[in-house]
């Protein structure tokens, strides 16, 4: 082996003095189980460690693994960041920290308790009341309305870091709705495809027994229902930074991912809102911040939460993980606390430490942070207040002054942090291992009579070397986590249930109406997209042709097709003009048309409309079809949006948008089961497709052309509705108006035709879940049987028998445009029918007091 | 004196509303100068839903939900209240400093409760105190600061009684400030109402508790009506009474203390209470979410009639 192809050996590592190092510790020697994996990597060699990367990188981005970043105006989503070197650590150390966490959880809980119920802490003193009290976090309206569980904390969270001397510190506790989770689920499936070997030779606590234990919780605190209660998992929706791990989590749990409007509260329970009507709901893990949660009693903006959810939890009928009121626990003034209440609750010192804390509500702590602000990291006890962290020493006099102002003036909502220097790790950076700052974040839930702590968690390091701030917004980089075992651990199904020998029912779980019309929408979108890049792959063939044969008559057509595509797309005015140079010179509206974001109706902006609402409904789709969404998007944006494309690569990117959506359309039909969800995408695909096919016809064969020119024209129209080939297979004759007229409308045969997209949306219509009268037809069977069988009934030679002065079919006119009218009215009525759930919520307060003087 | 008051209010939508779900604080609670008889609601359409329960600050709630489709909604709530008309001349004697009071304020409890052992007495005073504390703290519309501050530090003269800096504040806001219902909505920030020196008398309230909280001392927001007379020679006019608001602020060894800046009275047994809490936020007598309904307006009717 060559000397460049190891260069990533354990040698090679340079530790900073003073930091303590992972790999090194103490005595600044390579620790065992280190020196093992790193002679592992080092046989590998850089070039081959670059190449693992790199495969996780794309594995990640393929699965979808996201993390969007707040502020970014193009909601733009950033792929996940993993480092192909984790974190080691030894079983001997991890029992310490498992042990620490545990007994936090134990605490935390216990705290969380008594706040929300008899607040002894305040009343004897050992807690002071505004510390609890002037936190955001303390939620009033839930006093009293924790459901009396032996644990209501039920998922927590915490930051570790080790300090120089090797001790590890707890920097923050998470206790209100604690992320992370799912993404160190999804790095270790990445690790153990890109370093299998490794992997499999270093043994290795698996993470799945968090997860069961997770489930088993959940299901635990369910009021009603013991025996197959309904979860479901709260997001504030696909906006949300962490909205892969909501989707992730839910395909992985098995529960459904819904937003607030997809709940509703009656009669005090909270119910969620499908297409089969309302369904009961038993636990609620949340996602939403607890202030967000019910917009009756928490904060009356939030259009994130249930209104009356409250209520719900109060009366013991719903339970939520964690419950509201819950982030009272995040507030880093309670760490100077800590150390006491563990003594007073569990007669125990504390495990873990803390980060060293100085409350300055007290008048010693405030002084001493007030006199040492330039090596204290200052933070207020809220997070919301504008700045969160300061760094003392980097603050000018003046700003400091302020600080100084700010602390005396409200004292108890400030607290002073020691600046600890974190523990460095060895990590793959620009092909050298390179120390670098380590967090990690560990989860802990509660089951089974105990927390469960997870063996690992997600490391986050920093990607510049002397840098501090390791956080996903500031761009950091993920590392998995391995906790070393002694022996090899078994792999634990999720879904194996010992001892039960027994056939359980299929049960589907109910399609929300929000989800039903994200879906119904990917169906328009599709098909939105299909008809334009078919009409356009036609318009650029034929401006080929028209300027290599220079004939009048191919330029006469191409004008035709041009405004053809400005009605098709909606994207007036186009090539709907009395400009002449835009028609004679049509590239540059085409490319507009191709790659404008911003102008609606472009293929680029139905494109990304397409993946964002694909993507707001990620739990619904397999692997593979996300993959498929995601090249579709991706390749377009890469290609043509920043691409430099002159109209013949166009052509050639047409043809892979078309093939990308033929795919996916494949893999829908082959995945998802013949239920509300498909129903709905497929007729989302019927209706546009109908709209999009009449469309076309208007703008091209109502108005009656020159025998040469129509012929034409007959011929660009069969070509962009895929229907050329069996025209001519089945009329073997010269392209006549009637024929195609009857092709394209009234054969039901031809999977293009308007016939068929109206019976295919009859067909799913009845088989939509509706409550309707004995023998009664719904409004919208109604609609498509009327718009079916005016289809039906109409004489095609009696359409195109004469065309009137101005040389419009007028009849053709009228059914098409009758048939047009008839399609929306459906869509609104399936819209009132079935995704109700749009129905505005409104805050109806009174107008202030009037006085009497 | 005792009053049946009749409190109704009136929501019309321009389309159907599908399900809403409301809180109402609108029930009198019951304390050393006031006791309620009866209380009951009218609701129409009848709620599918309704709770009582009382909230964190003890006032009464009901929830309730309709879950019929309706275009119209009215809640009546109709109570008979008797208010004591109890002398607080010694109350307003009380000459313990505003210093003395916000020191004991920043006290933890385990300092006050080791002077007060064993004393029954002081040990309600003690829980009292600790109580109070939430309400020195800033809330949702009532945040401290100099501007407030600036303000009120006339009426803080050094070693002043606190019930004589609070009698002056209420004086100052009353003469300072112009009652103009059209200046303020629910939204307007006290930094406004302190620049244009106008507003109602929610305002008020909120700019005393304010006032107040930025030195220290524990001040709450009350919710509730006051009785009206006719002027002389004419019929009382039903329905023409308004909802109101005042303040009260804690004051050791007396309670809590009841100030109405609008009026610049103290509250003796015309003023019926409905709720306290750290603001209006805590207090509002009827909130709802509605889902559906296009426009609505909406009309609140208040009626105080004495009985006795």
């Amino acid at each position: 082996m060559n000397e460049s192809a190891n260069d990533i050996g354990a040698q090679f590592y340079a530790t900073q003095l003073g930091v303590y190092d992972e790999m090194v510790a103490k005595e600044r020697k390579v620790l065992p189980y280190w020196e093992r994996f790193m002679d592992a990597i080092a046989t590998l060699g850089s070039e081959q460690l670059e190449l693992r990367r790199r495969e996780a990188q794309r594995l990640l981005r393929e699965n979808g693994v996201t993390y969007n970043v707040y502020g970014d105006t193009q909601k733009l989503t950033r792929p996940w960041r993993l480092d192909p070197v984790p974190l080691l650590i030894s079983s001997e150390d991890w029992s310490l920290i498992e042990a620490g966490l545990k007994q936090r959880a134990e605490l935390l809980n216990l705290i969380l308790k008594d706040i929300y119920g008899k607040q002894q802490l305040l009343k004897k003193g050992l807690l002071p009341n505004e510390l609890v009290l002037a936190h955001d976090g303390f939620l009033h309206p839930c006093v009293g309305a924790l459901p009396q569980l032996q644990r209501e904390l039920i998922v927590y969270s915490a930051n570790l870091a080790r300090g120089h001397n090797g001790r590890m510190l707890v920097l923050d506790d998470r206790s209100q709705a604690p992320s992370g989770a799912g993404y160190a689920l999804e790095n270790r499936t990445v690790m153990t495809r890109v370093l299998t070997d490794i992997f499999r030779e270093t043994q290795v606590h698996r993470l799945s027994g968090f997860f069961k234990a997770l489930r088993k919780g959940l299901a635990d605190i369910a009021p009603h229902n013991k025996e197959d209660p309904r979860i479901v998992i709260l997001t504030p929706g696909s906006l949300n930074e962490t909205y892969f791990e909501h989707a992730y989590l839910s395909s992985y749990l098995g529960f459904s991912l819904v937003q607030g409007d997809d709940l509703t509260v009656r009669d005090g329970r909270v119910w969620l809102k499908s297409l089969d009507g309302l369904q009961p709901v038993d636990v609620i893990l949340r996602r939403v911040d607890d202030s967000f949660c019910d917009p009756l009693e928490l904060r009356s903006a939030s259009r994130l939460g249930v209104a009356g959810l409250l209520e719900a939890v109060r009366r013991n009928n719903v339970a939520i993980a964690n419950p509201l009121g819950s982030s009272v626990l995040e507030n880093p003034g309670l760490l100077a606390f800590l150390p006491r209440l563990a003594r007073y609750f569990l007669n125990q010192e504390l495990i873990l430490p803390s980060v060293a804390t100085w409350w300055c509500g007290q008048r010693r702590e405030r002084d001493f942070v007030l006199q040492n602000l330039d090596r204290l990291i200052i933070k207020p006890i809220n997070r919301n207040s504008g700045n969160y962290v300061l760094f003392g020493g980097q603050l000018s006099a003046r700003e400091k002054d302020l600080l100084r102002a700010a602390i005396i003036a409200k004292p108890h909502c400030y607290v002073g942090q020691e600046q600890v220097s974190f523990s460095t790790v060895p990590s793959f950076i620009d092909r050298h291992i390179e120390p670098r700052f380590a967090v990690i974040r560990s989860f802990a839930v509660a089951s089974g009579g105990d927390y469960q702590v997870m063996p690992g968690g997600l490391t986050r390091i920093a990607r510049q070397q002397d840098d501090f701030i390791v956080s996903n917004q500031a761009g950091g980089i993920s590392k998995d986590t391995w906790v070393l075992a002694d022996e090899p651990d078994k792999q634990v199904s999720l879904w194996f249930q010992p001892g039960r020998d027994v056939v359980l029912s299929a049960t589907a779980e109910p399609l929300t109406s929000r989800a039903a019309n994200n879906l119904f929408w990917v169906g328009r979108y599709l098909e939105r997209i299909k008809a334009a890049t078919r009409l356009m792959r036609t318009i650029l063939l034929k401006l080929a042709e028209t300027l290599e044969l220079n004939d009048p008559l191919d330029s006469q057509c191409l004008t035709v097709l041009l405004s053809a595509l400005t009605q098709v797309t909606g994207t007036y005015p186009g090539f709907v003009t009395s400009n002449a140079s835009v028609l004679k010179e049509p590239q540059h509206e085409l490319l507009a048309l191709a790659k404008n974001v911003q102008r609606s109706g472009t293929l680029a902006a139905n494109i990304q409309a397409f993946a964002q609402t694909a993507f707001s409904i990620r739990d619904v789709w397999s692997q593979d079809t996300w993959r498929c969404v995601d090249n579709i998007q991706r390749r377009w944006q890469q290609r043509v949006v920043n691409g430099d494309c002159d109209p013949e690569q166009l052509q050639k990117h047409l043809d892979d948008l078309i093939t990308g959506f033929v795919a996916f359309i494949g893999l829908t039909t082959e995945s998802m089961t013949r239920e509300a969800g498909w129903l709905m995408l497929d007729s989302g695909r019927r209706l546009e497709h109908a709209l999009a096919l009449i469309a076309l016809l208007r703008a091209t064969v109502v108005q009656r052309h020159e025998p040469a020119l129509q012929n034409q024209m007959l011929e660009a129209v069969l070509i962009s509705t895929d229907s050329l080939s069996i025209y001519r297979r089945r009329y073997r004759s010269f392209i006549k108006l009637p024929m195609v007229l009857e092709l394209l409308l009234m054969d039901e045969t031809h999977p293009r035709s308007l016939a068929y997209q109206l019976h295919q949306l009859s067909d799913h219509l009845s088989a939509l879940p509706r409550e309707r009268g004995k023998g009664q037809l719904s409004e919208e069977e109604r609609l498509i049987l009327r718009a079916y069988t005016d289809l039906r009934l109409v004489k095609v030679s009696e359409l195109v028998n004469a065309a009137d002065d101005d040389g419009v079919y007028s009849e053709l006119e009228s059914v098409l445009s009758a048939m047009t009218e008839l399609l929306w009215q459906l869509y609104e009525v399936l819209a009132q029918a079935y995704f109700s759930h749009s129905q505005v919520p409104q805050l109806m307060t009174p107008t202030q007091p009037e006085d009497d003087l | 004196m005792k009053y049946r008051i009749t409190h109704r209010t009136l929501y019309q939508y321009s389309q159907l509303v599908g399900l809403c779900q409301n809180e109402a604080r609108l029930q009198p609670r019951d304390f050393w100068r006031q006791q309620c008889q009866t209380s009951r609601f009218d609701i129409s359409p009848e709620p599918g839903d309704f709770h009582e329960r009382q909230d964190f600050f003890g006032n009464r709630v009901a929830y309730f939900a309709i879950q019929q489709a309706h275009q119209r909604l009215v809640v009546t709530a109709i109570s008979e209240v008797t208010v004591f008309p109890r002398q607080n001349r010694d109350d307003l004697a009380n000459l313990i400093t505003w210093e003395q009071v916000r020191e004991q304020l920043q006290g933890g409890p385990t300092q006050t409760q080791s002077q007060s052992q064993g004393h029954y007495q002081q040990q309600t005073n003690v829980d009292e105190l600790l109580d109070a504390k939430l309400f020195v703290l800033d809330s949702p519309m009532v945040v401290a600061g100099i501007e407030l501050a600036n303000y009120a530090q006339n009426s803080f003269s050094p070693n002043r009684p606190l019930v004589q800096v609070v009698t002056d504040l209420m004086q100052r806001i009353h003469s300072d400030f112009t009652y103009d219902p059209s200046s303020t909505t629910i939204a307007t920030p006290l930094s406004e109402v302190l620049q244009f020196r106008r507003g109602v008398c929610q305002d008020f309230a909120h700019l005393a508790i304010g006032c107040l909280r930025s030195f220290g001392i524990a001040a709450r927001y009350v919710s509730g009506y006051v009785e009206t007379l006719p002027e002389p020679g004419k019929p009382r006019l039903v329905g023409a009474d308004a909802s109101h608001a005042w303040f009260a602020v804690y004051v050791p060894g007396s309670g809590w203390l009841e100030f109405d800046p609008t009026n610049n009275a103290v509250p003796f047994d015309q003023h019926i209470t409905l709720a306290w809490g750290r603001d209006y936020t805590d207090v509002t007598p009827l909130k709802g979410i509605a889902f559906g309904g296009g426009q609505h307006t909406l009309s609140v009717s208040v009626d105080v009639l004495r009985l006795e």
